[in-house]
């Protein structure tokens, strides 16, 4: 069953003369995990808000089209109440910390004691959460006195804590070191396997193909792609439009150009894919010699 | 990178252990006693015979004497020379020397002012010591302070250190870009105008993703909230909450009285 | 000019132990990236570069002033440090503006402060935005604004704090096209960095921290294939030391072009013998 179901979303922020997006259309299916990629000003982060509620309840504006989460249109719902449907982690860390609590134990309790979760099951949340993130070492540090890699990871466990049914990140790994951003795409991969419904929009193409279901290419505010991550992360347009691509796929396609690639053999997206389809060349090279 | 948010010492003493109202309650009682009784000596007395117990009674004795006198010390030195020589209407002459007199009257007033100043500062200062922050507004929202007045207070605590460390960071970024914040104050109000524009476009960005931060955490969320930490409340403290009023009562009796 | 740090130790107001005994020297135009985990140390080793952060013990030599002895200010004159987030340093009221900012501070004659904020913004892919407030671009501009105005300064040695976080495709072409000119001109490049593929495609040497200390320094196509010595600071080799790894390569390979090179002579080495490959 599709729990996002987006028609023709045309959204203007009330500031702007031109939309932030326009014309998107999207379902994601319960426990999808759906990358966004796209240039910055695409609109990935515009998309984030608007399924959390915050465009349009918060930064007012022009919203045409349909959109429905879990069944409900998201211009009648009660945004202080929508939080626990939808979970938001947004790109800056620092930003993301309450200011209302003087640990990150009790920080990462916050959103638990706001929605009324008894305390014995709100300690019992915030530890698991803790050591989901890998952050159980951090609980009697201030918020504010972390690295922006580990401030990130609290703000990602904040909102994991609420267990909210869809979960929306927007780069939710910008400022992790690369085996800590990889164990965050684990940790939301795990969940996407428990049921929860995830959007996250990234640039790290090399863990969105090993992890994501589906990938959807913004740019200018419109979908120009999407699909399963092989088909969407090769399109040739990618580049065009100011996308990265992983460095398989642009390796394999220079060399597809001097014929050192398999013919007809869609180019890689992943390190296992890359291997494969080199050593097939290196195989057939080898057996048509001998 | 600070660390320490407020003045809060954790220890484990009898004074830590009270619930935080009741040492809200005793430390304002404190202030209106030592302002509103009579008697020169009489906020000298709950200092000495009161805060200062209390605060090796709470294992914060020597951070609580040290931070008073550093607050207080050069607001005292100047108290007693503007007051002991200008206070008006004083008659009885101690020592006069050139131009100046110093008059008993001044210094009276000198004296009493300065006390319970004292008496102002440490009751607060022994209160913070010895209350975790977070744990006093809690029970304050559970006393029915609305939750956004304690969300407030919280974040204006952690605000300060946090500007702080804003400042110091587009501080060196612009000395790295070779801006010398020494030498003449003309200078260094030059130096001012590269601090201040990202300073306030910084929190302008700051405030609305705030907003959404704590609203994605249900800041507003319309079920009943719940909390974390427990906080105790015996009958003796309430009846101890009570003796304080009995005490302000009659202090602001004595006050009155002609 | 020389950077040399000693025995470098650090030690926060707090007590923490950021740098425990780094010693590193570089030599002048070489290109090195510093990489490792969150909270290895890696900016307050490069903070010791232009002397915001002094040494609690060892010292810190840029040629021949002691960081230790001279004012930040001054430094400035040497090394230039872009910081991570471009919204702590931009306040003028135009892109041109802001870029002259630092040379004027440096004392420069108007001509050169002139030709350097030209040349700065063509570099930055600026040049149409020069009379634009900093604040009316996108946060990938502003960056692009940020790496113009200490690159202005023409300072002999260049740092970059995380210059790719959090920026697209675009922007890290255009940031990779600024290095390149500035390699071209003999400049001391140093940089922090978390994505791996940047650092191997645009960088020479990599020096990996972890827990205040040094844990390897050298050419990147040693330091680079060292899977376990970076697993320790919570990097990965670059995505085409991977694949090379997979393939059985006998060298490490950091770059696209190092990676279909080697490809080739494989192939050819087949071609020539058919028999010499490698078991794998």
């Amino acid at each position: 069953m599709a729990v996002i179901v987006i028609k023709n979303l045309t959204y203007t922020y009330p500031t702007m003369d031109h939309p932030a997006l326009r014309e998107v259309s999207l379902e994601v299916e319960a426990g999808e995990f759906v990358a966004i990629i796209g240039p910055n000003g695409a609109g990935k982060s515009t998309l984030c808000y608007t399924l959390a509620g915050f465009v349009p309840h918060f930064f007012k504006g022009e919203l045409q089209g349909d959109v429905y989460v879990a069944g409900q249109d998201i211009r009648h719902v009660r945004l202080e109440d929508w939080v626990l449907k939808v979970g938001l982690v947004f790109q800056n860390p620092f930003n993301q910390i309450s200011g209302a609590k003087f640990t990150v134990y009790e920080e990462i309790a916050f959103g638990l004691e706001n929605i009324g979760v008894p305390r014995e099951e709100m300690k019992r949340r915030v530890e698991e959460v803790m050591a989901l993130t890998g952050i159980a070492d951090l609980a009697d540090r201030s918020p504010y006195a972390l690295s922006g890699g580990q401030q990130q990871r609290v703000a990602l466990a904040s909102i994991l804590v609420m267990q909210p049914e869809v979960l929306v990140l927007d780069e939710p790994t910008s400022q992790l070191d690369p085996i800590g951003s990889r164990e965050v795409f684990q940790v939301i991969r795990q969940l996407a396997h428990q049921g929860v419904t995830i959007v996250m929009a990234e640039h790290k193409v090399e863990w969105i193909a090993q992890y994501a279901d589906r990938v959807i290419a913004l740019a200018e505010g419109e979908i120009i792609a999407s699909g399963q991550p092989a088909e969407v992360l090769t399109d040739p347009r990618l580049p065009e439009y100011g996308i990265g691509i992983s460095r398989y796929t642009a390796v394999a396609r220079q060399a597809a150009e001097e014929g050192l690639w398999p013919p007809h053999q869609r180019l890689p997206v992943t390190l296992e894919e890359a291997a494969a389809g080199f050593r097939a060349i290196e195989e057939t090279d080898y057996a048509r010699l001998r | 990178m600070v660390e320490r948010l407020s003045f809060y010492l954790e220890r484990n003493s009898p004074l830590h252990r009270l619930n935080p109202t009741t040492k809200l309650v005793v430390a304002f009682t404190l202030i209106l006693v030592a302002f509103l009784g009579r008697g020169l000596f009489l906020p000298s007395l709950i200092f000495l015979l009161i805060l200062a117990p209390l605060s090796f009674l709470g294992q914060v004795g020597r951070e609580f004497l040290r931070t008073t006198l550093n607050l207080l010390l050069p607001l005292f030195a100047f108290l007693f020379v503007m007051q002991s020589l200008f206070y008006p209407g004083g008659k009885t002459v101690l020592f006069g020397f050139w131009i100046f007199a110093v008059k008993l009257e001044g210094v009276r007033f000198a004296f009493l002012t300065a006390t319970r100043v004292l008496v102002m500062v440490s009751s607060f200062l022994l209160l913070l010591l010895t209350t975790h922050p977070g744990v006093l507004l809690l029970d304050l929202t559970q006393r029915g302070l609305p939750a956004s007045v304690a969300y407030i207070l919280a974040s204006t605590l952690q605000i300060i250190p946090q500007m702080q460390a804003k400042a110091a960071t587009i501080l060196d970024a612009q000395r790295s870009r070779g801006l010398d914040t020494s030498g003449s104050l003309g200078r260094r109000i030059r130096a001012l105008l590269p601090l201040v524009g990202p300073l306030v476009f910084g929190s302008l960005v700051d405030v609305e993703e705030r907003a959404i931060a704590i609203e994605a955490r249900g800041f507003r969320s319309s079920r009943p909230k719940t909390s974390l930490v427990e906080i105790e409340d015996r009958p003796l403290e309430r009846a101890l909450r009570w003796l304080c009023l009995l005490a302000f009562i009659l202090a602001l009796g004595s006050h009155l009285w002609p | 000019m020389r950077v040399c740090v000693e025995n470098v130790h650090f030690e926060y107001p707090g007590g923490v132990k950021a740098l425990r005994g780094v010693s590193l020297i570089i030599e002048p135009g070489e290109r090195v990236a510093i990489v490792g985990q969150n909270g290895a140390g890696k900016t307050t080793l490069v903070k010791h570069l232009n002397g915001l952060l002094r040494p609690t013990q060892g010292q810190v030599i840029i040629g021949d002033w002691d960081t230790s002895q001279v004012e930040v200010h001054r430094l400035a004159q040497r090394v230039g440090y872009v910081f991570q987030n471009p919204d702590d340093q931009l306040f003028c009221r135009t892109v041109a503006e802001e870029v002259a900012f630092g040379p004027r501070n440096l004392g420069y004659a108007p001509e050169r402060v002139h030709q350097l904020v030209e040349e700065a913004l063509y570099l930055a892919e600026l040049t149409d935005k020069a009379e634009i407030n900093p604040y009316d671009l996108s946060p990938s501009w502003r960056k692009m604004v940020a790496l113009a105005s200490v690159i202005a300064m023409d300072t002999p040695i260049v740092i970059f704090d995380e210059p790719t976080t959090g920026q697209d495709a675009r922007t890290i072409r255009r940031i990779e096209h600024m290095i390149e000119a500035l390699r071209q001109r003999g400049k001391t490049i140093l940089t922090i960095t978390h994505d791996i593929d940047f650092c191997a495609e645009n960088f020479e040497r990599v020096v990996v921290m972890g827990q205040g200390q040094v844990l390897a320094d050298g050419p990147k196509e040693r330091i680079l294939g060292m899977v376990e010595v970076l697993a320790q600071t919570y990097v990965e080799p670059p995505q085409l030391t991977r694949l090379g790894m997979q393939l059985g390569f006998e060298t490490t390979v950091c770059t696209p072009a190092q990676f279909l090179e080697t490809l080739r002579r494989r192939l050819g080495h087949y071609r020539a013998n058919g028999l010499g490959r490698s078991e794998n």
